[in-house]
């Protein structure tokens, strides 16, 4: 039990000296430095990347999602006043931006388009072209994996924008849900229904997989 | 699949499954119904197993992913600075920039411009004139030497013209004020009255001479022109000196500027006294008939009728003068006063035969 206490004070004092070290960070990316900025950038541009990229899936969308969140981080940086952290602050704009790619696409109805398979090849992305390590194993696992793959990607498709990034927001960056209510500017009761919501959509669409 | 009467459990089941979102009475509410009911418990696993699924299969960055976002953001923040420094320093003038971060000081100037601009404007728009340059003569109105007491009097100096020596630096009406006007007895070279005029400018000056210097005039004009600067009894004065030399161009045109916008009645009533005896100059004849229509005091318009009627008197009114007859016929019939609907009857009377109107 006294250890516990012990290594909940230690734990408390190296957040506190982190927030201090980021804070101190931000006061300096702030006065126009750029390092600091970009250490910013380095502590926290793996997340916005899987976050980015699980909301709008393809690589080259979600280089676009991070370069804009984190350029608007850059321009905006001056009206960041401490009220909150620095990361949540970063995942509202970087939640936006996804938020905003996503509704563009499905207002212009690109995912209408068929997506050109890997085994089109010609014009396929650099990043398609990069080995799955995952799967290298075992070519049956591997095909089995894939078809998974598409199948979850179809069931994710069927998310609204706002459904996609309370599911990503909850399971996969381990926000609560009043956490995600502040980053979207909404009520914990709204964030819940949506998460029920995506969670039921899901189950329909994936139901015969297991 | 869970029974129909356990649809309600379904949210809970899934808040659990997503871990760490039920309060302590909702879990153990579930717990309770999980170990009765075998079909909400199978519901939980399949939640379980979906989550899991999904989690496996959840995408994550590869390093070549990362490395290339990091070089393109790189690269946009070199674009950024190189394009940046003139919008960011300008940005900072942007009032969005500043007045956010600090809504308390924010508040503060905001106040301090709107009052600036409230005391300011109206000034500024009632007299276009204050816009000109500040050579301007009609602003330029005394020059003295401020430096010294002693100098600034002129009736101390041996000098036989007093402003002469104090002509050192302009004084401008719009920053130098009138304290009070003094009439002082006639010297006895000059019937005109001598007149000392204390101005509040940087430091205190002490004009001095008669109304026939031009110093003092352009001094007194100052204050008619820019009336609202100045109390009621610092204009009374003025327009009373003025009267002297009603017959000037300058002065006539500052009185008959003060019959029509000055905001005391007693004010106009003099200026109208002092136009009595001028040359009839139409905008002598114009601000006569503006008073007797416009003027909301009706001693102001008897007085105007007066000086009408003298005017018609001595044939000094052109009988032709179409719009001063309407004028006069309006108040024959309109005006609440009857003094005046019998004065202006009269000077109709006086202008020509009945059967011309």
């Amino acid at each position: 039990m006294g250890m516990s206490v012990a290594l909940d004070g230690d734990a408390r004092q190296a957040a506190a000296v982190k927030l201090g070290e980021e804070q101190a960070l931000v006061r300096k990316a702030q006065a126009g430095d750029r390092l600091a900025f970009e250490d910013l950038v380095r502590r926290y541009d793996r997340d916005v990347l899987r976050l980015a990229l699980n909301l709008v899936h393809r690589p080259e969308d979600a280089r676009d999602v991070y370069q804009e969140g984190f350029l608007r981080a850059y321009r905006n940086l001056h009206r960041f006043r401490f009220e909150c952290s620095f990361y949540t602050w970063l995942y509202r704009i970087v939640t936006n931006v996804a938020l905003d790619h996503l509704r563009r696409r499905t207002s212009h109805r690109e995912e209408q388009a068929p997506a050109p398979k890997e085994t089109e090849g010609v014009a396929q992305d650099f990043f398609d072209r990069q080995p799955e390590l995952r799967a290298s194993a075992n070519p049956e696992k591997s095909l089995l994996g894939h078809e998974v793959g598409q199948q979850i990607e179809r069931a994710m498709k069927r998310l609204s924008p706002r459904e996609r990034v309370v599911f990503e927001m909850k399971h996969y960056q381990g926000l609560r849900l009043r956490a995600i209510g502040d980053l979207l500017g909404t009520s914990e009761e709204t964030v819940k229904n949506s998460l029920f919501r995506a969670t039921r959509k899901l189950r329909e669409s994936l139901d015969g997989i297991r | 699949m869970p029974n129909s009467s356990c649809t309600e459990w379904q949210p809970l089941l899934m808040l659990s499954a997503a871990g760490e979102e039920l309060e302590t009475a909702e879990h153990d509410r579930l717990s309770a119904h999980l170990a009765e009911c075998p079909s909400c418990s199978e519901s939980l696993e399949r939640e379980k197993e979906l989550l899991a699924l999904l989690a496996e299969n959840h995408a994550e960055p590869d390093a070549a992913l990362l490395a290339s976002c990091r070089a393109g953001l790189t690269d946009a923040l070199d674009r950024e600075e190189e394009g940046g420094w003139l919008r960011r320093a300008f940005g900072s003038l942007l009032p969005a920039n500043w007045l956010s971060p600090r809504p308390a000081w924010s508040a503060a100037v905001l106040l301090l411009i709107g009052f600036s601009v409230g005391v300011l404007a109206p000034r500024l728009l009632r007299h276009p004139e204050n816009l000109k340059a500040p050579g301007n003569p009609n602003a330029q109105v005394a020059a003295v030497n401020d430096s010294d007491s002693a100098q600034n009097n002129p009736a101390d100096s041996s000098d036989p013209n007093p402003l002469a020596n104090l002509a050192r630096s302009p004084i401008d009406l719009r920053t130098a004020d009138v304290a009070g006007i003094s009439v002082l007895p006639s010297d006895g070279e000059d019937d005109s009255p001598r007149v000392e005029l204390q101005l509040r400018s940087q430091q205190p000056v002490t004009l001095s001479g008669t109304v026939n210097n031009d110093d003092v005039k352009d001094v007194l004009l100052g204050v008619l022109r820019n009336g609202e600067r100045f109390c009621p009894d610092v204009r009374l004065d003025a327009v009373d000196l003025l009267r002297a030399r009603n017959n000037d161009p300058d002065v006539r045109a500052a009185l008959c500027h003060t019959v029509r916008s000055d905001r005391n009645a007693a004010v106009r009533l003099k200026a109208l006294e002092a136009l009595d005896g001028t040359e009839p100059e139409d905008i002598v004849q114009q601000t006569l008939l503006s008073a007797l229509v416009d003027d909301d005091n009706p001693g102001v318009r008897v007085e105007a009728i007066n000086e009408l009627r003298e005017l018609a008197a001595n044939g000094r009114v052109s009988s032709d003068d179409g719009h001063m007859l309407s004028v006069l016929r309006d108040r024959m019939q309109k005006d609440p006063n009857t003094y005046i609907r019998l004065q202006s009857a009269q000077v109709i009377r006086e202008l020509g035969p009945r059967e011309k109107f």
